[in-house]
Formats: structure tokens, sequence, C-alpha cells
């Protein structure tokens, strides 16, 4: 390492040591973290992510629409990992009988997203809206992926609503079922 | 897109000269064939036409007539398994313009057509579908 880069080095973990200090290990409410989310969806968002971007770099009917679709992409994308597709993670040791109260974070993600059920679906309508859109640009300049991409869509937008959606909520139902409320 | 306009400047003129086009019940008369148009933009992304061919939605031949919940090969919503509604022009006018609000609890994910006359046109289209 140069001499220059470990001075940084230093002065950055010396930064990072007194902001943890200040913040101190018993503060009352830390920041909710950002949970990981199960990693076969993690590469699924990249794929469409990659797809998506392609898309959009392609000249008009195409591009300038696949761009709306990206935008809104992401906003959905990024609620999607903030709170609905990390309770997901717990699957795997709830299917071993495991519930442990290390596992009460993912709580409050799933009463959020039964709160917002609604959102959700109209969220997902907003986005079929444009993915017919998308659809139809394709199918005007004969872009065979433009209609793939389309189409793939909109079947991860019913897997959504019939499995994902379904499945945090009954993650929810059984945390609260298993796990007393803290004291 | 040019095509409705074209059919809403008409419907315009034609109220204006106070001659209407032959309707039924006092609608407009509709247009399978722009009907076909509407049903390519908004539904054949999640439902084809021909018989027994479900996709993301059921196929929608023979849709005019039959009750929710009925086409075989097809898992349905317990929404609209339970909804008890025999689709004819009516009962699909208003689902079409927003489908959550007549079957609530639906997973079709679709905002409704808005546009009564693109309604209109596309439960045209529909009942030729048999």
């Amino acid at each position: 390492m140069r001499p220059g880069m470990a001075s940084i080095a230093a002065t950055a973990l010396i930064l990072a040591v007194a902001t943890t200090g200040l913040r101190g290990p018993a503060s009352a409410q830390p920041a909710q973290r950002a949970r990981d989310i199960p990693q076969s969806l993690m590469v699924e968002h990249q794929e469409t992510l990659e797809r998506l971007e392609t898309l959009a770099k392609r000249p008009p009917p195409v591009g300038p629409q696949a761009r709306k679709v990206l935008e809104l992409y992401k906003e959905h994308s990024a609620r999607e990992q903030e709170f609905i597709l990390p309770p997901l993670t717990l699957l795997l040791p709830m299917s071993e009988g495991k519930v442990t109260p290390d596992m009460r974070w993912a709580i409050p993600m799933t009463d959020r997203v039964r709160a917002e059920q609604e959102k959700i679906y109209v969220e997902h309508a907003t986005m079929i809206d444009e993915l017919n859109l998308l659809l139809e640009a394709a199918r005007t300049a004969n872009d065979a992926d433009g209609i793939d991409f389309a189409q793939t869509a909109a079947a991860d937008s019913l897997n959504d609503m019939e499995l994902l959606v379904p499945m945090v909520l009954v993650i929810g139902d059984y945390l609260h079922a298993k796990l007393p409320p803290a004291q | 897109m040019k095509h409705h306009r074209f059919r809403a400047l008409a419907r315009l003129l034609a109220v204006a000269v106070g001659v209407a086009t032959p309707a039924i019940g006092g609608a407009w008369a509709a247009d399978p064939a722009a009907g076909q148009a509407v049903y390519k933009a908004q539904c054949s992304i999640c439902h084809a036409v021909a018989p027994g061919r479900n996709s993301i939605g059921p196929t929608l031949f023979g849709v005019v007539g039959r009750k929710t919940g009925s086409v075989p090969g097809f898992h349905y919503s317990p929404a609209n398994l339970g909804a008890n509604i025999t689709w004819d022009a009516g009962t699909l006018d208003k689902y079409l313009e927003s489908p959550r609000a007549v079957v609530p609890g639906t997973i079709m994910t679709y905002s409704g057509v808005k546009d009564a006359a693109k309604r209109t046109d596309l439960i045209a289209y529909l009942e030729t579908l048999k």
C-alpha cells in the first residue's frame, strides 16, 4: 500500500471508530440495517436489470419505453429489497423447524407487507401497464428480446403476487405465533 | 391508436349532426376489430385466445357466458374462484374498468381499461371468441 493510501486508510479507521463510539453500543434504536435477500432472487433481479438496461439503449420506440420500465423497476426493486424479500431468507431455517428470537427482525417487515398489500398490487398493476406499452413498442419494432422481456416480466409479476407476497405473510404469521412479543 | 382517434372523432361528428351509429341499448355500436386491437395492446401479455391455451391468465376463448374461476387447468386465486360472477357485457364492462373493485383480492395485476368506448369494443371482440 502506498503511504498516501495508508494515511487515508488510517484516517478512515479513526473516523469509523470515533463514529461507532459516538453512537455507542447501547443506542436506543439503531437504524435498521439492510438485510440480505435470497440469492436466487438477487440473481434474478440483476438479470432483469441488465436486460432492461440493454433494451433502454435501443432506438425508439423500444428504448424510451424501456427506460420508463427501468425507472419503475428500480423503485419497485428497491422496495422489494427493503422489506418484502428479506424475510424469505428465513424459509430454510423455518423449514427445519427453527424459529429463534434473532428472527424477530423480520416481523416489522412482514407487518409492513400486510399493511401495504394494496400499494404493492397497484405497483404491479402500474408495471403491467408500462410492460403492455413496451410489448406494443417491441412488436412494432419487431424486437424479439423486447417482446420476450415484457412477457417474462409479466409472469414474474404474477409470481410475486401469487407466491412471494403470500409467503412473506405466512412467515410473518408464523413468527408472530412462535415468538412472544418482546418484553 | 390512430384508428381510435378517428372513431372518436366520427362519434363526435355524429353527435354534432344528430346522427348516431347503430346502437344497442343506447350504447355506441361496438367494433370487434377495434376491440381486437385493444386486446392485443392490453390483454395479450397475459391472456391467449386459443381454446384451452392458458398462460399467465386463463384463455379468453369462450369468456363471455362463463362463470368466474371455471376454466379447466387454470389455477385461480381464491378471490376469482369465489367471485361467483357470470361474464356478460355488463359484468365484463365493470370488471375491465377496475378489476379489483369488482373482485377484491384478485391477483390480476391490471389497472383496467378506463376508456368506455375501448371497453365496449373489447367486449364485442371477446364475444366473437366462441
